[in-house]
């Protein structure tokens, strides 16, 4: 009995002197949900080069770390906007643009709570492949959470294009052109051709039916009925791109507003409509935008609209305005015949 | 009935009186504004082949393109300017220089020689003579690129019957081209998006309250269960962002509570699960977007108080351009029938945040 107590009293105390002397192992961590990413990655790259390159991941929550899984998926347009569409299923195939067989990166990456980690990244591009642009989506998943009915998890994804040149095959069509509205609060984005409220930008919507992304320039001139001319010289400010078949609509404010603007440890650009000076009336547009890639064919595309901009203050006084006109013209027209036809007319007219 | 027909000749000639034809025309006629449209004749298949597309490198141009008019030429005019449209101010592309163009090589219509250059200017001339082969390219070795990668720059073309490039033009077009990094390197705040989902986050995503689940309560089909969420996203790129939410419907294995399609109100006692991001009061719940930045919108199907939809990988806010910093939340509505299967049922929402292209 007493060999049996000494054994439990000895282990007892080994048990304590390991308790003491190892570290105690941490509770795993929630992982963060916080992240900051760069959006886009352009590249140009020529067949049989490689280019190496470096994606900077932060995590801003102060107390867990960020846990992410990096996967390269395929992408397209989901409308007339530049909203990409993710292919996000394991078994999505692969597009004829996509990026996937050049692209190189982790699978996994950790950052510890408000820390900052640069991982590397290259993209090779074989020595037969053709020119044209090709792009794909880096996804950086942070690991979702058991529990409740509704678990939360968050991604961010970066877009990755490059453009191999060479000989590429470009070909855009005009399919519309005129006064535009951006979507606000409850409302849906669309054309107008005659309108009360005030346009803040014109727009056109061109479809690709080549082979590489298209980001046209050029300018948009809006004349008014009586005569005032106004220049849009940047008609994509935003460098905006129609992917390979899209049908991508472009807006260019009529005024534009460009201010610094603070933002993590600097200034960055800000570039929006503002509301424009225009008088009621028609408008006519004069579109001449032009693309091509280097060594490719300069392409230009012109067109001409209208829009009417008719408030309903105008409205109104316009009527207002005719009516009065109309009254004096009767009143005229009156004196005229009293005056022809004499006392007999006013009879009439008085019994009338 | 003759009566009747009196009256009515009698209301007509008043008004006959009152808004003569004239009058009438003269309206209509204001509505009439015709703008002609003019086509003018345009140089095809013009191009430029920068041989190293590198900004600020000294490299060589080749300028292609096909005089149109069947008149003698005697000289071409290339303007480098940001602008390619004729009639505008010329603005010289920064970084840009051809003073030191040297003439390497022509083909097609030949005979050319530099007559003047300076930053942004050449001037090739020639013995006046009729057009043999009107598909032609010249080569400048030794021209500077711009510096500006942002920007694209043209060459504004002209041919003149004359040597001296003077008065009337033949033949115009431009020529757009622009410079590009093969890595990008940045020279202000590159650009970032910053993205931060929980229950509940903060305007700037620093600090979130590490909950990452929501619990709706017990299903019955008289009461609409809610949860909400919280997301915050900011970027300074130039084509804003996008956010997608994404994850199956509602379910208990098999059973899945299907979500509209369409934004709709909630429906006790229906099979329904759907989410939007803005205030309700019927059920009371959820708040509007926070943050000053208005171009930063919930999507419009996602944007109507007290309705309610969800497919999976709808972009449910975004923005067109620059937005720093806004806050949404996001709204659940959970409805059940009374002949729902009994079952735990969950999901998992990913919203995936992304720029646009």
């Amino acid at each position: 009995m007493k060999r049996f107590k000494s054994i439990v009293v000895a282990a007892f105390v080994v048990l304590a002197a390991a308790a003491y002397l190892v570290p105690a192992q941490p509770v795993e961590a929630q992982s963060s949900a916080s992240l900051s990413i760069v959006p886009k990655k352009n590249y140009t790259i020529e067949p049989g080069k490689n280019i190496k390159d470096t994606l900077t991941i932060r995590n801003l929550d102060a107390d867990a770390p960020l846990e992410l899984s990096l996967r390269v998926i395929d992408f397209t347009f989901s409308d007339d906007g530049g909203t990409p569409k993710l292919m996000l299923a394991e078994d999505a195939p692969q597009t004829t643009w996509s990026l996937k067989p050049f692209l190189t990166l982790p699978q996994n990456v950790v950052i510890p709570a408000k820390g900052t980690k640069t991982i590397n990244m290259s993209v090779a591009i074989p020595a037969n492949q053709g020119a044209g642009s090709y792009y794909s989506a880096i996804v950086y998943s942070a690991g979702s959470t058991e529990g409740g009915n509704v678990g939360l998890s968050a991604s961010g994804v970066t877009l990755v294009f490059t453009s191999i040149p060479g000989q590429v095959k470009e070909d855009l069509s005009l399919k519309k052109f005129g006064a535009y509205f951006e979507a606000t609060q409850g409302k849906k984005t669309g054309y107008a051709f005659v309108t009360a409220d005030k346009p803040w930008a014109i727009a056109y919507t061109l479809e690709n039916k080549g082979n590489v992304t298209e980001s046209p320039v050029g300018t948009i001139t809006l004349k008014h009925m009586f005569g005032k001319e106004q220049v849009i010289p940047d008609v994509n400010p935003n460098k905006s791109l129609a992917l390979i078949g899209q049908t991508r609509t472009f807006t260019a404010c009529i005024k534009l507003k460009v201010e610094a603007v603070a933002f993590g440890q600097g200034t960055s650009q800000s570039s929006a409509c503002a509301e424009p000076t225009l008088w009621p009336g028609r408008y006519s547009l004069a579109l001449d935008v032009f693309y091509g890639q280097n060594g490719n064919n300069t392409q230009e595309i012109t067109k001409t609209g209208s829009f009417w901009y008719l408030p309903w203050w105008f409205v109104i006084a316009f009527l207002v305005l005719l009516a009065v006109i109309a009254f004096f013209v009767w009143r005229i027209v009156r004196a005229i015949r009293g005056r022809l036809y004499g006392a007999r007319y006013r009879r009439s007219s008085r019994r009338r | 009935m003759l009566h009747r027909l009196f009256r009515f000749h009698h209301l007509v000639l008043r008004w006959r009186s009152i808004i003569p034809e004239e009058f009438l025309a003269l309206f209509v006629a204001m509505f009439i504004f015709a703008i002609p449209v003019s086509a003018d004749m345009r140089m095809q298949n013009r191009s430029l082949f920068m041989h190293s597309a590198e900004p600020g490198v000294t490299t060589s141009y080749t300028v292609s393109f096909d005089y149109m008019s069947a008149q003698a030429v005697g000289s071409v005019d290339m303007l480098f300017c940001i602008d390619p449209i004729p009639y505008h101010e010329c603005v010289t592309p920064p970084g840009f220089d051809a003073a030191s163009a040297v003439f390497s090589e022509q083909s097609g219509e030949t005979g050319f020689s530099i007559l003047s250059k300076s930053t942004n200017h050449i001037v090739l001339t020639r013995l006046p003579g009729v057009l043999t082969n009107p598909s032609s390219s010249y080569t400048f070795d030794n021209i500077r690129n711009p510096t500006n990668t942002d920007e694209p720059f043209s060459i504004r073309l002209r041919s003149h019957a004359n040597a001296t490039a003077t008065g009337p033009q033949i033949d115009f077009g431009s020529v757009r081209a622009q410079v590009t990094n093969s890595v990008v390197i940045e020279t202000q705040v590159p650009p970032m998006l910053i993205f931060c989902v929980a229950q509940e986050v903060t305007d700037n995503c620093t600090e979130t309250n590490e909950t990452f689940y929501s619990n709706m309560g017990t299903l019955d089909s008289e009461t609409t269960l809610v949860a909400k969420s919280q997301m915050a996203v900011g970027t300074n790129a130039s084509g804003g962002f996008a956010i997608t939410a994404n994850g199956a419907p509602m379910s208990a294995g098999t059973s899945v509570i299907k979500s509209p399609t369409t934004p709709t109100e909630s429906l006790p006692g229906t099979n329904q699960f759907g989410i939007n991001l803005v205030a309700n009061n019927a059920p009371a719940i959820g708040k509007d977007p926070e943050g000053e930045w208005a171009n930063a919108i919930a999507s419009p199907d996602y944007g109507i108080p007290n309705q309610f939809k969800y497919i999976p990988g709808d972009v449910v806010a975004y923005s067109p351009n620059v937005s720093l910093m806004k806050k949404f939340t996001v709204s659940y509505v959970l409805n059940a029938s009374a002949s729902l299967r009994p079952g735990v049922y969950t999901t998992t929402m990913t919203y995936i945040a992304s720029g646009r292209f």
